[in-house]
């Protein structure tokens, strides 16, 4: 038990500082490679990730699009991360574009971009900001979580 | 022990001090205790589990270190290890790899990598908990050009039904290399692979051929083929092609696996059935069988003007062992949501499943998250499955009810009621838990359990394990920095 009181000290004793978010390529569901840096926003990139078995991302959907719609001309660029493995990855491009997702859909089946950002759940929805630091980070979906989403938009894309 | 661990955290103090500014640490730690037992353990007792991540990032080069503890009242099941560490390099256009790292290749027919997000596996016989994942400990580099991409691997694979205390050499039997290219020219793909295994029962080789790409903006596929060189009746064919018109998007797939489940089980062919939240759905999935299996699934959605979506789906599953087994499930789904933002979810599935003797098995539920103000809403679930095994009808019910608070609180009471005969061998057994998850902020959240626990089969991100009952109280403190 001892060693763990040691991993907790060591925790109190890290300086703690926002992620920041690498370059990365993933191929999209039209089986075309799209880079963060061509994708990410003047302002600041929303990034959703999520997958076709999780119930609360299909539903947090339809508000992020509707979020999308009010930003996107605003400097702020909107990206959907799919993390379906190899059972479910079939379903990700259709139910994306049944659900018409108006941003780029990228396909993370090699969790790469999930194991980089060491998420543990799903939706995990991240805003990152012109310098590539990860200034807001959100698991799971509820009604009402859109207008907190809002919210943090309008206070980072103002910030300096 | 002790030793190294306060070494590398030093260590790690002294990078973080002294760099600030230009590098980056980063990191998670998840903590769970437990008081309670299982059904077959003759008293309470307590357990904690720690898992701490700890990452270093310094321009292209990322170094990460995972450490876990488990510790019981039962000396053999405790351990302080090690379980992951990596120094990795990336670039535009080279990524190496060093220590343990995930790799999938194709469909996951040759090999598949995962991490299931705050799963914590204990398995029966070791009676020891772990950070559910398979990963692979050796050297991998990837080439990544324009239109090319060639990948080669070295290393181990985890056989994760071995806890972290047992030897590495137990843990990691197989060893592996393999190299993975591919070209894509006008927006097709065709993949190559090939993969050597080596263990204590000699040497495999396999190869792999894919080719995926789009027909149309609304038409695409995948294929693969993969086989065992020097065993011309083991081989996996997958393959699928997608749909999409407007509202409607249509998935079909195949599959066609023979002796197919490679070394100690590092890869995972795709499964073809849905993998079901609804909790009795989930629990009564059917578990692919590599040794032999084909079979097909479709998956139509269609969202309505109103955002309201039906799912139909309908898999066919057929395992030629010592006579056949076929499975077949057919379900649906409707979603919606009414003018005052109430969220519904109905479901219905019907299935025949000869691998585990049920028959005629129906099963039906309804979701709805009634919005009782801005912030927060009310949850009522309710499942009912019905079957028959051997003449005997067997009923299982789930009935949720919940509170949640933006995603702040969330509170939920779970009842489930059975007289499966496995189960019970009186007329009903029920189980009452209970769940809070408190959102601390940003970086911390807690989760307290407290009740009993159905077990059984689970499936999440497509790979499937056993939940083990249990009777107890559970807090878990995730954070991350």
């Amino acid at each position: 038990m001892k060693s763990i009181y040691l991993v907790f000290l060591f925790f109190i004793g890290i300086q703690l500082q926002a992620q920041s978010i690498k370059n990365f390529s993933l191929k999209d569901t039209q089986n075309s490679t799209k880079s963060f840096d061509e994708l990410k926003g003047e302002k600041l990139t929303v990034i959703d990730f999520w997958a076709t078995w999780c119930k609360p991302c299909l539903k947090s959907i339809p508000a992020i699009n509707t979020i999308y719609e009010q930003y996107k001309d605003k400097g702020v660029s909107f990206i959907s991360i799919n993390c379906d493995g190899p059972r479910s990855i079939a379903k990700a491009g259709p139910m994306s574009q049944s659900l018409k997702i108006q941003y780029p859909v990228l396909l993370d089946i090699d969790s790469t971009v999930k194991t980089q950002l060491n998420l543990s759940a799903f939706p995990t929805l991240i805003i990152v900001n012109a310098k590539g630091k990860i200034v807001w980070f959100h698991e799971g979906f509820i009604s009402g979580d859109e207008k907190e989403i809002i919210a943090q938009i309008e206070k980072y894309s103002n910030e300096k | 022990m002790k030793n190294r661990i306060i070494s590398f955290a030093v260590l790690m103090l002294f990078l973080c001090c002294t760099t600030r500014g230009f590098a980056q640490f980063y990191g998670s730690n998840l903590l769970e205790t437990q008081y309670g037992k299982l059904p077959s353990d003759a008293i309470n007792f307590g357990t904690a589990y720690d898992r701490a991540l700890l990452g270093y990032t310094y321009n292209r080069f990322t170094a990460g270190v995972t450490l876990e503890q488990y510790y019981t009242r039962y000396e053999e099941r405790n351990y302080t290890k090690i379980t992951q560490y990596s120094l990795k390099y990336n670039s535009d256009i080279l990524d190496v790899s060093l220590g343990n790292f995930n790799e999938t290749i194709g469909r996951g027919i040759l090999l598949r990598s995962f991490e299931i997000p705050g799963a914590i596996l204990e398995d029966q016989g070791y009676r020891s908990r772990n950070y559910f994942f398979r990963d692979v400990q050796g050297i991998s580099a990837k080439l990544k050009l324009k239109d090319f991409t060639t990948k080669v691997i070295w290393g181990k694979p985890l056989n994760n039904v071995f806890p972290p205390n047992q030897d590495n050499s137990v843990r990691r039997i197989d060893e592996i290399k393999a190299i993975y290219s591919d070209y894509t020219f006008k927006k097709q793909t065709l993949g190559a692979s090939f993969l050597s295994l080596n263990n204590d029962k000699g040497n495999s080789n396999y190869t792999m051929l894919s080719l995926s790409g789009v027909i149309s903006p609304k038409i695409n596929y995948y294929t693969e083929i993969a086989n065992d060189i020097d065993n011309a009746s083991s081989h996996a064919y997958y393959g699928n092609i997608n749909f999409t018109f407007a509202n409607i998007g249509i998935t079909a797939e195949v599959k066609d696996y023979n002796n197919f489940l490679l070394g100690s089980g590092f890869n995972e062919v795709p499964a073809l059935i849905k993998e079901h939240s609804y909790r009795l759905l989930n629990r009564s999935t059917h578990v692919v069988q590599p040794i032999n299996e084909s079979g097909y699934q479709i998956e139509a959605y269609y969202t309505f003007p109103d955002a309201s979506v039906l799912t139909v789906n309908n898999a066919i599953s057929k395992n030629a062992l010592n006579k056949d087994f076929i499975f077949q499930e057919y379900f649906a789904e409707y979603s919606f949501s009414t003018a005052s933002h109430h969220d519904f979810k109905l479901f219905v599935d019907y299935a025949e499943d000869p691998f585990k003797d049920q028959s005629n098995r129906i099963s039906s539920g309804i979701y709805v998250d009634w919005k009782t103000s801005e912030k927060s809403s009310l949850r009522t679930e309710y499942e009912f499955q019905h079957f028959n095994r051997g003449g005997i009808n067997v009923q299982n019910q789930v009935l949720t009810l919940g509170y949640a608070f933006k995603s702040k609180w969330i509170f939920s009471l779970v009842s489930e009621l059975s007289n499966d005969p496995f189960l019970t061998d009186k007329t009903w057994k029920t189980w009452f838990g209970s769940n809070l998850k408190y959102q601390i902020n940003n970086e911390n959240s807690l989760q307290l359990f407290a009740g009993q626990r159905r077990g059984g089969p689970a499936c999440n991100a497509g790979i499937c394990y056993e939940v083990l009952d249990y009777k107890g109280v559970e807090l878990r403190w995730t954070t991350r920095f």
